[in-house]
């Protein structure tokens, strides 16, 4: 199963880098060398792309590494996973109880409220981090 | 000397003949649309899934968008978990054309205003069947994918062992609406307490994804679930005597007690290892006198492999909610 994946990613992002297309933040290795069926190919040398430098002073790197705790701590991710303000919950394997678990340990850990309504649509770990700050915020004015 | 209407039929036949060569849907099985008050419910299990050749002709019929969010799943297990799921969707919708074979490549899809997914019939090539509604649930071990015509309908799949990282009445608090918390806090045995909030959390879930207006706008502590008794088999051959304790019923708060709704509820408990929740709408001529069973169609499938119709062994067991399990054609 890695191989197709490995496969079928380069050719994707082969596809993106020729195109232009390739987002930023996309992890794309700089090398790869197949080998299909016994017959082993040069390895293919990727030139990276610039990456968008992201600018996040609103929120503190607290929080973020924070929420990212309580995420890695609900979905039981193995060490050394990576997750990020940019991570998406869905993309960690998480459903809806488990979001709906992940907020329950938010307002726990920093003592906050979330709104029923915001409860089960909050998507990403950068989402969480902006809501809990603007809820701490709106609790010391 | 062929009539007009044979010429057309052959001419059909030959159209079909060719898409079918060309294209690699011809190995679904073609089914019949379910009709009215009745729903289909296909799944798949990503562990009997292990050949790669099979993954990789999933993962062609995907859309773009599709290929670049399996993609940005975490790890292979995700990966393949998000391929399964688009693929089953698609190739489920492509066995109902009634005509021939529909490419399930072919098929376009959009999110209404409230972002629930729906078939783009627009954009769909050759192929309309506007009435046809689908809703998509996965767990790490069951994709599964409901259909249904003329009514909105939500699914919702959960490992029976799903444990909580809360404990099981501070979640309900948290989450649930009074009567639910009361009734669950009724239950004196702790594992007895969990299942059957695991299945209030089923049934709460395919009711606001049939609902489709997004989870913002339904609360789920603004609304409750009444699971109604068991029944030995809750299996019915032939009418059922209409019992008001074998329904599951879903109450607004602030509505009278006596009014149920327009939804209709199935629950289901597969493979002895998951409960499996079905919400659709019920007919507005049926609202109000008792209810008429859900008709249900079961396949257990492996795409362009094999389908398994599956009628009430120890595979599929309905825990709740008038339903009759049809054969499949």
């Amino acid at each position: 199963n890695g191989f197709l994946y490995s496969y079928l990613h380069l050719n994707h992002l082969s596809r993106q880098v020729l195109t232009g297309s390739l987002q930023p933040g996309s992890v794309a290795p700089n090398s790869v060398s197949l080998s299909i069926k016994g017959r082993r190919f040069p390895s293919i040398t990727l030139q990276p792309t610039g990456r968008r430098f992201q600018v996040t002073c609103a929120t503190k790197q607290e929080t973020v590494q924070k929420v990212c705790d309580i995420v890695k701590k609900q979905l039981a991710l193995p060490e050394g996973s990576s997750v990020t303000g940019e991570s998406k919950f869905a993309a960690l394997g998480a459903d809806s109880l488990d979001t709906v678990e992940i907020v329950m340990g938010l307002e726990e850990e920093f003592g906050i409220s979330v709104e029923e309504e915001s409860a089960q649509s909050i998507t990403t770990v950068q989402e969480a981090a902006d809501m809990i700050d603007k809820l701490l915020e709106s609790k010391t004015d | 000397m062929s009539s007009l209407l044979d010429k057309a039929r052959l001419m059909m036949n030959i159209h079909c003949l060719g898409r079918n060569l060309v294209t690699a849907s011809s190995s679904l099985h073609h089914v019949q649309l379910p009709g009215q008050k009745e729903a289909h419910f296909w799944y798949v299990l990503p562990d009997e899934i292990k050949d790669t050749n099979l993954l990789n002709q999933y993962f062609e019929i995907l859309s773009p968008s599709e290929k670049e969010n399996v993609f940005r799943m975490s790890g292979e297990r995700l990966k393949k978990r998000a391929i399964l799921a688009r693929a089953l969707v698609r190739t489920t919708l492509a066995r109902y054309q009634t005509n021939c074979q529909i490419d399930p490549k072919a098929l376009r899809f959009k999110k209404n205003s409230y972002g629930k997914p729906e078939v783009d019939w627009q954009y769909t090539e050759d192929w309309s069947l506007p009435q046809l509604h689908f809703n998509l649930s996965h767990t790490s071990s069951l994709i599964a994918c409901g259909v249904t015509v003329g009514s909105p309908i939500g699914i919702d799949v959960e490992e029976k062992q799903r444990r909580l990282k809360n404990d099981v009445l501070a979640f309900a608090r948290r989450y649930f609406s009074p009567d639910e918390i009361e009734m669950l806090t009724q239950i004196a045995d702790p594992e007895l307490r969990r299942l059957e909030l695991i299945k209030l959390w089923t049934l709460k879930e395919a009711y606001v994804k049939a609902v489709g207006k997004g989870f913002s706008n339904s609360p789920f502590n603004t609304f409750t679930v009444r699971l109604g008794h068991r029944t030995k088999t809750g299996i019915h051959l032939r009418p059922p005597v209409m019992s008001k304790a074998q329904e599951i019923t879903v109450e607004p708060p602030d509505e009278s007690k006596n009014v149920s709704g327009n939804w209709q509820f199935v629950l289901l408990e597969l493979d002895g290892s998951h409960y499996a929740a079905i919400c659709i709408e019920q007919e507005s001529t049926n609202r109000g006198k008792g209810s008429i069973p859900v008709n249900l169609k079961l396949r257990k499938t492996i795409p362009f492999v094999e389908d398994e119709c599956i009628l009430g062994t120890e595979k599929a067991v309905v825990i709740s909610g008038l339903t009759t399990l049809l054969e499949c054609e």
